[in-house]
């Protein structure tokens, strides 16, 4: 009987999860000229559309890099922090934990909208500098949050084991605490990656002339053209994400720290 | 001359309730000494002073006649053994073991015999390309007791080393630990609650209450002979009653037990009390037996609770002088709850704390606090 209900919900829960996605994925490759459901004929012209558009290949490699490097300096920024707020106990550990998860809080168009007038005000800013300093705001809770996970899950006497052994803390450090964090390391690079990524509000915001990342130009482009050229690249895009995310699974777990 | 010395050591992470203060302590060479005591009595707090993860606010470390209170923790040559084993998840058994002699930067061909070495008295010469996660509770703390060991280190620590480990391995291991003491000669700081394993693997023993030594002394004489009213309880003296001296003669102390006089052991260092002085006596559940009736020479009482232990019966039997727990062979004769029964006491095995001697001693260390603060 409880199957049964469970059954249903799960069928009804799926199918809101993964419809619009089916149906994207299969406009993407019907010959109308404009987005329709259920898509006529076949090809892959959209596809071929979607790599002769200059404003989507340029703004792929700018999102690449983006993400690539907020996502790294986020890293090395979140590291000492989560080892500090996993390892000590300090006057206003709660509060410095509060105020690095605020970025996940606050809504991003707040966050872009508040940095746009900030980096107005400091003045002439290059637009690339606006967004990696956006993004790797946005990303520094994360990469917090998830080496802390995997900090927490390192039994805390074994640095002290370590120095009691003759290395002093910053080898402890290096020899003992860091090979132990590589796997969160790694799964909070693939959340960055991804968050910076897909990210609309903030980059929306930052975005100049010739400057903007893949998911704010497929919206203006949206804003002009109703083609099934964006429903392909929406389907290369979730290939991308799909296999990125199951790589990571497979090879580190990533389930474990999210 | 002792090997480890402690000398007024004052601990306090919160200024006005030090956790330790003016604590001192001697460790013979090769000897090793168990810190018991419930948790918060300051034991671990003196480990890892002793290994240096504690800067304390006094005192001194001294280690075969050099002080160690300044030196960091990774230039002490202190062997550590924790209660959650802290082995290196990453490294393998054998890499885990060489990780200190690697930090003394010895050759690998002397590290790999000396790893093995340690490996095979631990019995696991076996398992050396294994990780951590693929062992037992006990295989990896046998690691981690390797892994102490095998840089030859001045002392020992062992902190809580068998709480995580059920009931049957702690046995186990608490032997192969006092075996390799021994072998080894090396001179161990041992930190538990559990009174049975101090019992069963030290040579001597300190109890320890609140930061204080209660009673230093042979399991022996800390578990027959308990010489305060903290430590007759935390040994499993279950049964007290409070009775007026009525003489002290040639090591014995006479109160009366059910109309009659009965002699305890009493020890002159303890002095000699007027009669009618107030003393606390302590016995064990174990050394009392019941009679039937109350004819029988003994003090009078009634059955209230019998519980069924197997090998042992266990009575509470109420009396004038309170209530008490008594065990009885399962064979013997047994009692209903109602049944009137004559307590015998089997003295060899009671002791008698003076109330004096504990009241001085709870108002002397209020004193000794509040010196030391002015």
């Amino acid at each position: 009987m409880v199957s049964r209900w469970m059954y249903v919900s799960l069928v009804i829960l799926y199918s809101f999860l993964l419809g619009p996605f089916i149906i994207i994925f299969m406009a993407s490759f019907g010959a109308n000229a404009n987005l329709a459901f259920p898509p006529q004929g076949f090809t892959l012209d959209w596809f071929a559309n979607v790599f002769e558009t200059s404003q989507f290949i340029d703004s792929f490699w700018i999102s690449l890099h983006l993400a690539l490097l907020s996502t790294v300096v986020s890293l090395v920024m979140g590291m000492p922090v989560a080892y500090a707020l996993t390892r000590f106990q300090f006057a206003g550990s709660g509060m410095v934990e509060t105020v690095f998860s605020a970025p996940i809080l606050v809504p991003g168009l707040v966050i872009g909208f508040a940095m746009l007038n900030f980096f107005v005000l400091l003045g002439d800013m290059h637009v690339m500098t606006g967004l990696f300093i956006g993004h790797t705001a946005i990303l520094f809770p994360y990469s917090v949050r998830v080496i802390s996970a995997s900090l927490r899950n390192l039994a805390p006497y074994v640095e002290d084991a370590a120095v009691s052994l003759g290395a002093n803390r910053l080898r402890g450090f290096l020899l003992v605490v860091l090979p132990n964090m590589q796997a969160g390391i790694a799964a909070a690079f693939v959340l960055g990656f991804i968050t910076s990524f897909n990210n609309v509000p903030v980059s929306l915001f930052l975005s100049g002339p010739g400057v903007t990342t893949l998911p704010v130009s497929m919206l203006s482009y949206l804003e002009y053209y109703f083609d099934p050229t964006i429903a392909a690249l929406s389907t290369l895009l979730v290939i991308f994400t799909v296999v990125l995310v199951q790589t990571a699974e497979r090879v580190l777990g990533l389930s474990q720290f999210v | 001359m002792p090997y480890l010395e402690i000398r007024d050591l004052t601990v306090s992470y919160d200024k006005n309730q030090p956790t330790l203060e003016r604590f001192s302590l001697n460790v013979e060479q090769g000897e090793l000494l168990s810190l018991l005591g419930p948790s918060g009595c300051g034991k671990t707090t003196t480990l890892r002073s002793v290994a240096g993860f504690i800067r304390p606010d006094a005192g001194q470390i001294v280690i075969n006649d050099h002080d160690y209170t300044r030196l960091p923790p990774n230039q002490r040559d202190i062997g550590l053994v924790f209660q959650s084993y802290a082995l290196f998840p990453h490294l393998t058994v054998f890499y885990n073991v060489a990780f200190g002699l690697r930090m003394r930067r010895i050759p690998k061909k002397e590290v790999k015999e000396r790893v093995t070495n340690a490996l095979k008295m631990v019995g696991l010469e076996a398992f050396a390309n294994r990780r951590p996660a693929q062992l037992s509770g006990g295989q990896q703390q046998r690691v981690a007791l390797a892994r102490a060991t095998v840089i030859e280190p001045q002392v020992l620590l062992l902190d809580e080393p068998l709480s995580n480990l059920d009931a049957r391995l702690r046995v186990d291991m608490r032997q192969e630990i006092r075996r390799l003491q021994q072998q080894l000669g090396i001179t161990t700081l041992y930190v538990t609650h559990d009174q049975v394993e101090a019992m069963s693997i030290s040579d001597r023993v300190v109890v320890m209450n609140q930061g204080e030594i209660e009673q230093i002394g042979t399991p022996e004489d800390i578990f027959a002979a308990p010489e305060t009213v903290f430590v007759a309880d935390f040994m499993g003296f279950d049964n007290h009653f409070n009775a007026a001296v009525e003489s002290v003669q040639d090591s014995k102390l006479t109160v009366t037990w059910g109309g009659a006089p009965i002699e305890l052991r009493w020890h002159s260092k303890f002095g000699s009390p007027p009669s009618g002085a107030r003393a606390e006596i302590f016995f064990r559940a174990d050394s009392a037996s019941l009679l039937a009736g109350t004819e029988a020479s003994g003090l009078a009482g009634e059955v209230i609770l019998h519980t069924f232990h197997g090998n042992e019966v266990q009575y509470l039997v109420e009396t004038d002088l309170g209530e008490f727990s008594i065990m009885q062979d399962s064979d013997s004769e047994r009692f209903a709850p109602g049944a009137a029964v004559t307590v015998q006491a089997h003295t060899q095995k009671w002791i008698a704390i003076l109330e004096e001697t504990a009241a001085r001693r709870v108002t002397g260390e209020k004193n000794d606090r509040a010196q030391a603060k002015y």
